[in-house]
């Protein structure tokens, strides 16, 4: 959450599912539809999960 | 629910015929309306909708101390929707929300109020719709957002349908409040105290006060002992106080039995002795004998102290009017002749355990002396400000009551106590703890069965059986299964299927009612025809009503009232003949069952009734409203005769019934037999072929299998959550198993087993496990953990941050901070090891406000700490601001486990066992149909434990696989074909071809011989319980001490030694292990060197620098030694001189 980054992570919204950005300090709450709890979304990266 | 399918399969099977009526389908129908968690709702509701305006009522005027034109009057008081106060806009709330985002799920308190304006005392002022708090609210009531909803709506409000509701969300957690069982309040109790002595007490409650009043039997003379009064006082100076003079009219309100006088006798002749014979004199006598209290403003009327209290706190529960003392020495006389008959014949006496003496308290009751208390807190509170205020001489707010009411009060004090489960109300003298506890989401049935469980009255510590026992009364209430084992044994219970716990009742127009039936006031009776035989006393809640000449007929009449609906269906018409009275009950806290009414045993449900409930033309309701069924409580089912089954009657037309019982004499008939269980043990099929304490183990490992919690499970962030990957439904059900929907919510997987011996590692209930079984999802679980992560604030813009990590210098993130984002977060996917970083936060390191200017940061990065080499994954990271405005993380890992040696596993007759070992199937048994065993059984497990109904569970499994039907196994079901007959499977399992016993021939795995013998082979549902080896699993060498003493530290988490205890020590010391037992307890715990004086036997130091020993005793280091020893005993050694006690050591030559 540095504001010198240029790349933002978005979250998704938990009822109207619209993705949303963050600055630290920010009220956490959907700019849609006001919904306040946010969903972080799942990595980019390559995982390799084990399948025993 | 779909049972048409079922119904038709079992008529092709060779069901009995079914002369009597299939009343099932009735169960499913009451369910809809009532049963499981409808009490905590109804009484919730009730509280809300009801007992909330009462309260009001009973509080409405508040005027100021100083000046009584000041005033505020409360003319309404409602509750609103569920909402939350967000920057002064009211935003609606829902309930998974509040789970989501440690909230608190409450609606708002309003009141109508009406008060004097400031400085215009004349003009009135109105105002609607001010908050006075927040109450919590219970899901699924009334006031919640759930009701009504259907289950399309509740998906889409993120909830499940399947979840039964009943419970509160506080700060996030579901809260329940367990049922608490209590002596019932008001009626008078016949007992023997610990002196051995016979008393009658009641214990009253009103509105306005609490009291008990004892009267006991003493050296022949009955005294009373109130604790308004200093010692105990004899009855006949009680009865002269309240105005009987006349010694004759006692005896006559007693009874003129000539057996009752000579018990008085002495009584008679003790008070005059004492020379009282006039109201007057009493009075005095009195006066002398109560407490005195120094608050009470005493002195000036002295002389009237002892008859208030006679008023007002001797038997509080019985209402006087106009100070006319009537109605309260007919009710002494009554508790004497109770008494006196106790004395006479000792069956009279009251059984304290009995169920029918018992109320349960349930949650809108508590919640409503917790609102009450805090409602008058709040009043008061005001009021004092208010005077405060106005003392002030400078004061710039006007004087008014409504801007100090504060809504802080009740809003705080509503979450504090539900949270905490204190309930500490000092106005209603109650210090009750753990009343409300965390709801149990272990498991689907484990939350259910925690809604329906009733907490015991009595300290857990009494070693007394009888309320530990079984009570009959308790049957078709309270569940005969399910109750802990160990301490609380007996005292936990739990509700039965389909007990309903009533509500309070408006008394009014059913005391009417009494009296226009017939019963006579007592105030036109003289005490000569209170007991005139052949009529019996009339008492209403307690209260003495009147008499009544032809009490049956008078009972009939009621009865056939409350039938037809015209009074609440809860009221009990209870004729007790031994007392010769009439016990009408419409007081809450009752457990009641609904019962199938019966014309000289024949039912009144015909089969055009049920054909009408299954078309949907006619409800549960419906039928209590036209006379068909009726709820009966504890007490009224004493005056009924209740049959199991109707077509067991009709084998017997002859009139030659079983148990001499006269089939016209019968007035009731059950409506199923299972329903005497409970939830949790409606799960076990065919429990009724089990040995009955293996029934009450499944109940308790019920609650701890893994399986489906809800169907919103992988919405949900409880802290830990253990779910079945694979879970099915048993193959073998039971009907309360479909009624509870344990069937889409199941825990526990369907095993083929092979009860046979196998390698010697399934000795002692161990279990051998098929590796390839394991390797399809056998017994495979996730655990879901949550880690909660809050950025702390320490002041205004004094803030933890969150912060991107810190790259090497060659760009790439270091090892323990791959998985961060670029906003300091573990993103969900990622693998998480041990020692890795999932938030990068730094903290301040200077909290003073005053600082300016740029803030310095020091890393505080949260670091995952978990078994080295196991990895877990992120399942979901969840963003919100907790009530503070804080931010909070929520970060939910996933674990998948497979089952390995150690983890517990248990069928459901309570026969746990733990994996044993893991064999590959190509060393496992299997039949010539290539049929293998997904885990095999020692069969050593059946003999001692007598689990048939595990067995045949085995078999109907095996006849429900082969012929593709579902077998049932309801509790006592089999006359009424809700339980399959072993005969009948056996012919299924004969016609695909197996053999009827359920034995299979097997071939050996590893030799590939035929096995010597036929394996009882099937599948059985077993459930994977919570305790599993990873969990528990620990070890150490080296590692933590404690800086005190420098011994290894305690415990797994803080990877603690292994103690070697006194016991075990006891061992070395016997076998002579001289050696061992120095190492253990010196080398390997907490060794140390010291410097004794030889001397004066005091520690000394060793200087380091002149590489020279020291005694500062003795000021010199000429007669230093030195030893080992461990360092706790040198640590006590200093304690116990900084106590001032000299430890010295006296070394002989080693």
């Amino acid at each position: 959450m540095d504001p010198q980054q240029p790349e933002p992570v978005s979250y998704i919204c938990g009822d109207c599912g619209a993705e949303n950005t963050l600055k630290p300090g920010d009220v956490i709450q959907c700019r849609e539809c006001g919904y306040r709890i946010l969903y972080k979304k799942r990595t980019r990266r390559i995982v390799q999960y084990e399948a025993r | 629910m779909g049972f048409g399918q079922e119904e038709d399969s079992q008529r092709c099977l060779a069901a009995p015929v079914k002369s009597a009526v299939d009343k099932f389908q009735l169960l499913p129908a009451f369910l809809k309306v009532r049963g499981l968690v409808k009490q905590h709702i109804d009484s919730f509701n009730y509280f809300i909708n009801h007992e909330m305006k009462k309260i009001m009522k009973a509080n409405d005027l508040l005027v100021a101390h100083h000046d009584p034109n000041i005033y505020l009057r409360y003319t309404n008081i409602y509750v609103e929707s569920p909402s939350v106060e967000v920057d002064r806009v009211s935003e609606e709330l829902k309930p998974h929300f509040c789970r989501l985002s440690d909230r608190t799920y409450a609606a708002p308190v309003k009141v109508d109020i009406e008060y004097s304006k400031a400085n215009l005392p004349n003009k009135v002022e109105y105002k609607r719709g001010v908050l006075i708090g927040r109450m919590p609210i219970m899901l699924r009531s009334s006031h919640c957002v759930l009701n009504g909803k259907d289950e399309e709506q509740l998906a889409r409000l993120g909830e499940c349908p399947l979840d039964p509701g009943g419970y509160f969300i506080i700060k996030g957690t579901e809260k329940v409040i367990l049922i608490q069982e209590q002596l019932s309040k008001n009626r008078i109790i016949i007992d023997t105290d610990s002196k051995g002595r016979v008393t009658a007490s009641v214990t009253s409650s009103t509105h306005e006060t609490k009291s008990k009043t004892v009267l006991f039997m003493d050296k022949e003379k009955i005294y009373l002992q109130l604790n308004q009064f200093v010692k105990p006082i004899p009855i006949l100076v009680i009865m002269k106080a309240m105005g009987m003079e006349s010694d004759q009219e006692v005896v006559q309100m007693i009874g003129r039995d000539p057996r009752y006088g000579s018990l008085l006798l002495p009584s008679l002749q003790e008070c005059a002795s004492e020379r009282i014979y006039t109201q007057q004199q009493a009075l005095e006598y009195l006066d002398g004998k109560v407490v005195y209290s120094s608050s009470a403003r005493t002195e000036t009327r002295k002389e009237s102290r002892a008859k208030s209290i006679l008023l007002d706190v001797f038997l509080a529960n019985v209402l006087v009017k106009e100070g006319k003392f009537r109605p309260k020495c007919i009710y002494t006389a009554v508790m004497l002749r109770r008494m006196m008959d106790a004395i006479l014949n000792t069956d009279t006496f009251d059984d304290k355990d009995y169920v029918g003496n018992k109320r349960l308290e349930l949650s809108g009751q508590l919640v409503s002396l917790l609102f009450e208390d805090l409602f008058k807190t709040m009043n008061s509170q005001a009021l004092e400000r208010l005077r405060r205020s106005y003392e002030q001489q400078n004061r710039s707010s006007p004087l008014e009551i409504f801007p100090y009411l504060t809504a802080d009060i009740i809003t705080q004090g509503l979450e504090r106590a539900i949270s905490t489960g204190n309930w500490d109300l000092k106005r209603f003298k109650m210090h009750r703890k753990g009343v409300s506890q965390v709801l149990s989401r272990l498991s689907f049935i484990g939350a259910l069965g925690h809604m329906t469980r009733i907490s015991p009255q009595f300290e857990k510590t009494r070693k007394v059986s009888g309320p530990r026992a079984l009570q009959p009364s308790q049957w078709g209430m309270l569940c005969p299964c399910d109750t802990p084992e160990g301490e609380a044994c007996g005292l936990t219970k739990n509700l039965a299927l389909m007990t309903h716990v009533t509500t309070d009742e408006e008394e009014g127009p059913l005391v009417i009612l009494c009296y226009s039936l017939g019963v006579q006031d007592l105030s036109s009776l003289s005490a000569e025809e209170i007991h005139t035989p052949g009529s019996y006393l009339v008492i209403f809640n307690g209260l003495i009503l009147g008499k009544h000449e032809a009490p049956k007929r008078f009972a009939n009449a009621m009865r056939s009232l409350r039938r037809s609906g015209k009074i609440g269906e809860f009221v009990s018409i209870y004729v007790n003949d031994k007392q010769h009275c009439v016990y009408v009950a419409s007081d809450g806290g009752r457990v009641c069952r609904p019962l199938v009414i019966a014309d000289k045993g024949v039912s009144r449900i015909k089969e055009h009734h049920m054909k009408e409930l299954r078309d949907g033309l006619r409800t549960f309701d419906d039928f209590l409203r036209d006379g068909l069924v009726e709820y009966l409580d504890v007490n009224e089912e004493n005056n009924a005769l209740i049959a199991l089954y109707e077509h067991e009657l009709d084998n017997d037309e002859s009139g030659a019934e079983k148990d001499d019982v006269k089939r016209s004499s019968i007035t009731h008939i059950e409506i199923e037999p299972f329903t005497i269980l409970g939830v949790v043990a409606g799960l076990i099929p065919y429990p009724h072929h089990n040995q009955s304490p293996r029934n009450t183990y499944q109940c308790a490992m019920g609650k701890q299998a893994m399986g489906n919690i809800a169907y919103n499970q992988l919405c949900r962030a409880d802290t830990l959550l253990y779910l079945l990957v694979y879970p099915q439904r048993p193959l073998l059900t039971t009907k309360t198993i479909e009624l509870v929907g344990y069937d889409k919510l199941g825990a526990g997987q369907n095993a083929t087993v092979a009860v046979m011996s196998y390698s010697g590692y399934d000795i002692e209930d161990a279990i051998v496990m098929n590796k390839a079984s394991l390797d399809r999802g056998f017994g495979r679980c996730i655990a879901m953990k949550r880690y909660t992560v809050v950025t702390e604030s320490y002041g205004p813009d004094i803030l933890d941050k969150i912060v991107r990590p810190r790259r090497n210098v060659d760009g790439s993130l270091p090892q323990n901070m791959q998985i961060l984002d670029e906003d300091g977060l573990a993103a969900p996917g990622e693998i998480i090891r041990n020692n890795y970083v999932y938030v990068n936060k730094q903290t301040p390191v200077d909290r003073n406000i005053s600082q300016r200017g740029d803030r310095k940061y020091t890393d505080a990065p949260v670091i995952y700490k978990g078994p080295e080499g196991e990895t877990i994954v992120v399942d979901r990271v969840i963003l919100c601001s907790d009530t503070n405005d804080k931010l909070t993380i929520k970060f939910i890992t996933r674990h998948t486990r497979r089952p390995e040696v150690g983890d517990k596993f248990s069928s459901r007759h309570g026969q746990k066992g733990v994996c044993g070992t893991i064999v590959r199937q190509e060393d496992f048994p299997f039949s010539e149909r290539g049929i293998c065993p997904d885990l095999i059984m020692n069969p050593h497990g059946f003999p001692s434990r007598m689990t048939i109904g595990k067995m045949i569970e085995l078999l109907g499994g095996k006849a429900g696989v082969s012929c593709g039907r579902f077998h049932y196994g309801s509790a006592f079901g089999e006359p009424s074909g809700h339980a399959d007959k072993v005969e009948d499977i056996s012919k299924t399992l004969v016609k695909h071809g197996f053999s009827y016993s359920g034995k299979d021939f097997l071939y050996s795995g590893i030799t590939g011989y035929p096995l010597q013998a036929y394996i009882f082979m099937g599948p059985i549902y077993y459930q994977k319980l919570k305790h599993m080896v990873l969990d528990k699993i620990h070890a150490r060498a080296k590692g933590p001490r404690v800086t005190l003493t420098r011994q290894p530290t305690e415990g797994r988490i803080r990877h603690g030694g292994l103690r070697l205890g006194e016991m075990e020590r006891d061992c070395l010391i016997a076998y002579g292990a001289s050696m061992l037992l120095f190492e253990r307890l010196m080398l390997s715990s907490d060794p140390y060197q010291v410097q004794v004086c030889r001397k004066c036997g005091l520690l000394g130091y060793y200087n380091y620098k002149l590489k020279k020993s020291f005694c500062s005793m003795c000021k010199n280091g000429e007669n230093i030694a030195t030893m080992k020893l461990p360092y706790a005993c040198k640590l006590l050694f200093q304690e116990l001189q900084s106590m001032n006690v000299v430890p010295r050591l006296t070394l002989t030559e080693a």
